[in-house]
């Protein structure tokens, strides 16, 4: 993009100035580049450690009570990457989405406490966390997959709900038709109450920083920060790959997508999979860090906080993703005396954003349809400055040289 | 088999009385997406805001803090406020919510809805109250419970049935007999031919909302004169139920809808009654998944052809 303008214009301009001018669809682009994402994770690493230097020098009060906003926010950035995987990149409306980190939570917190008297390590623990979630992100869309997407999203806001009496119902064995399942006394979810004194993660001595202490808020946040990073490096891998192709594919128009010989039915179950399954590590990463799991923590309210983080930062896009994640979860620690309207502020956002700008902050899914390309309402349309159309075929959007070609191509290598 | 057949006739007026209910809220969910192949997911929450109105009429009128009216009239101004302020609140959403993404992808409008969702919730929830609100149902109709044979039934929620099922039959006949329903029909099979036939469709769209949200504001009537009490919460678990009901029936037939809401009823109180009430609210949606695998046009839906 670069090379390109500066030809046209004829004239020189930093590379800083024309990312501004060219938009949000430049500014993500710039944004995943390992040049930026790698100093990025490294900096937001050394937050505990800058805190703990106010502290010990300044006598600053807050340092322990920023660096858990720091953890939140670190664990909702990889919860947003996560869902972004699902309804950025395949289109997928995942309403039950926290229910997957409720599985996460609850999994782990019964695999890692008294509850049933069990106490994994850490490797096998982290093992049945994600089949576990597995099996139910299996359940949950191997049967709503095969229908339309809007099925989807009702059946998965219905698990959620399910989950959550659930949870709430089984504190007792359950009985169906006067037949009792399991002992007496047996307690799987600890009803309203939850499970209690869940064990902290288990990580090997040899981890630099948090040998022999137990383990911090600071530790968590770092944990937290690895999965974010983890989970960025997996949505940017898969976004070049065949796989991630498939799904955007899907997302933009399925018809043309399985007329172009993409199997609909396995890389939706594969998208929603993982996605559930990222969900139900941070779950468990989440019970171990705030040792319990309980069930107010797994309302709809918070799938829809995840959700404002994705369309906020802008569907599809890794840097959006986090920002949203840090605005949202920082926001109602900076506007205190608003924060009974916390709900009701994002809910305004929410609509306002969809309608005004769908494709947020600096998202790479454009809303709007695009009715000048053949009949299809739902392209694949990145932010195309005029001046660049005029270029020509070098410059036409995946999306055109798809619908000129009929191939799924990869999109154009941008510098 | 003893236990089942005494507890069989009381099990079945009960979700028969549910189930109007469902029937009520799952028309709102059918005929918009029969209208505009979106989920309303706010749906649930306007008939939370119609319970809401009818509570605020009923408390006004009942203590006497502004009049004091006769129960019957007090009745009658809940209905008229909740089906009004329903239908109006219905016709605003559609106005700012949905019609400016009206022509953008699927996504777009599913998740307005989830946002106009969250806000009537956090509404209600930080203006009126958090918690639950008492419905002075006692002060308004009459506390007398009827026995047929071994059935026994609060006389209201008979009544209440009644009138539920008098509605449907009125929307029924304004769907299927008048000219305007016609367009209706007209607006749901294809839209642009039906503004080709010179059909307004942005009046049949309004209008859409607006039955669909005055009959949910009047379920919510019923629930707060069945019930006594309501929360802002309350649309959630319905509007869920609801749009079982309507998947059952087959999204976007009318009748499927109302056959399909008594069936879900009656569904839940028999699995409630008979093999576990922990499990009540799981069966919808095990009904959900089965019929979505098994026939997931639903009884009386068509098979949807997929267009580009």
């Amino acid at each position: 993009m670069t090379a390109r303008t500066e030809t046209i214009q004829g004239e020189r301009r930093s590379a800083l100035r024309q990312i501004w001018e060219a938009g949000p669809y430049a500014w993500n682009q710039a944004l995943i580049t390992p040049v930026f994402l790698v100093p990025f994770f490294l900096v937001a690493a050394t937050v505990p450690l800058v805190t703990q230097y106010f502290v010990d020098n300044y006598g600053w009060t807050g340092g322990e009570f920023w660096v858990r906003i720091a953890a939140t926010c670190a664990m909702y950035a990889a919860l947003a990457l996560a869902l972004n995987l699902a309804v950025g990149y395949a289109g997928l409306l995942n309403l039950g989405f926290i229910a997957f980190f409720g599985i996460g939570s609850y999994t782990y917190a019964l695999v890692a406490s008294d509850q049933l008297h069990v106490h994994l390590a850490l490797a096998p623990a982290l093992l049945v966390v994600v089949l576990v979630t597995m099996f139910f992100a299996l359940l949950v869309a191997a049967p709503s997959l095969r229908l339309r997407g809007d099925y989807l999203a009702i059946v998965t806001l219905a698990f959620g709900l399910i989950m959550r009496e659930l949870t709430l119902d089984l504190d007792r064995p359950p009985v169906l038709v006067g037949h009792q399942f399991g002992p007496t006394g047996l307690n799987l979810t600890g009803g309203t109450e939850g499970v209690h004194l869940v064990d902290p993660l288990r990580l090997p001595d040899a981890f630099p920083l948090i040998h022999g202490a137990a383990l911090q808020s600071r530790t968590y946040y770092w944990i937290f920060l690895g999965l974010t990073a983890l989970f960025a490096y997996f949505l940017l891998r898969w976004r070049a790959s065949r796989t991630g192709r498939a799904w955007m594919a899907l997302r933009e128009d399925e018809i043309a997508a399985r007329v172009m010989g993409v199997n609909s039915y396995r890389y939706r179950l594969m998208a929603f999979t993982a996605s559930a399954v990222m969900a139900g590590v941070v779950g468990m990463v989440d019970a171990a860090y705030i040792h319990n799991a309980f069930p107010g923590n797994y309302d709809i309210q918070q799938t829809v906080l995840v959700f404002i983080m994705v369309i906020l930062g802008g569907l599809a896009s890794i840097p959006g993703a986090i920002f949203g994640a840090v605005i949202v979860t920082v926001l109602p620690f900076i506007l205190q005396p608003l924060v009974l309207y916390k709900y009701l502020i994002f809910a305004v956002i929410l609509i306002a954003l969809m309608i005004f700008r769908p494709q947020g902050l600096m998202g790479t899914v454009s809303m709007r349809p695009r009715r000048a390309l053949g009949g299809t309402l739902e392209l694949f349309t990145e932010r195309v400055e005029p001046e660049e159309q005029e270029v020509g075929a070098e410059a036409a959007s995946t999306a055109e040289v798809e619908a000129a070609s009929g191939a799924i191509v990869a999109p154009p290598q941008r510098e | 088999m003893d236990y089942f057949l005494q507890n069989f006739p009381q099990q079945l007026i009960n979700g028969l009385e549910t189930g109007s209910l469902y029937a009520l809220v799952a028309l709102g969910y059918t005929l918009v997406y029969g209208i505009l192949q979106m989920l309303n997911f706010a749906h649930g929450d306007v008939y939370m805001v119609g319970a809401f109105l009818a509570t605020g009429v009923a408390v006004l009128f009942v203590h006497g803090s502004v009049a004091a009216l006769p129960a019957a009239v007090v009745v009658v101004l809940m209905v008229l406020a909740a089906m009004g302020g329903s239908g109006l609140l219905g016709i605003a959403i559609e106005r700012v919510a949905y019609r400016p993404l009206r022509d953008s992808n699927r996504l777009a409008p599913l998740i307005t809805a989830i946002g106009v969702s969250l806000l009537l919730e956090s509404v209600v929830q930080v203006r009126i109250s958090p918690g639950t609100v008492l419905v002075p149902t006692n002060a308004l109709v009459p506390q007398v419970v009827a026995h047929i044979g071994s059935v026994a039934t609060p006389v209201i929620a008979l009544v209440l049935m009644a009138l539920a099922v008098l509605l449907m039959v009125g929307l029924d006949l304004f769907v299927f007999r008048t000219r305007f329903g016609a367009a209706m029909r007209a607006t749901a099979q294809d839209r642009e031919a039906a503004s080709f036939m010179g059909i307004d469709v942005n009046r049949v769209i309004v209008v859409t909302f607006l039955l669909g949200s005055a009959l949910a504001g009047f379920g919510g009537v019923l629930e707060g004169l069945r019930f006594s009490t309501v929360d802002f919460f309350m649309g959630y678990l319905i509007g869920i139920k609801a749009f079982t009901a309507a998947v059952i029936g087959g999204i976007g037939n009318v009748r499927g809808a109302m056959v399909g809401g008594f069936l879900l009823g009656v569904l839940e109180s028999l699995g409630g009654g008979f093999v576990s009430t922990a499990f009540q609210d799981t069966f919808a949606f095990m009904a959900l998944i089965l019929v979505l695998l098994l026939r997931p046009q639903g009884l009386f839906g068509e098979r949807p052809v997929e267009r580009a």
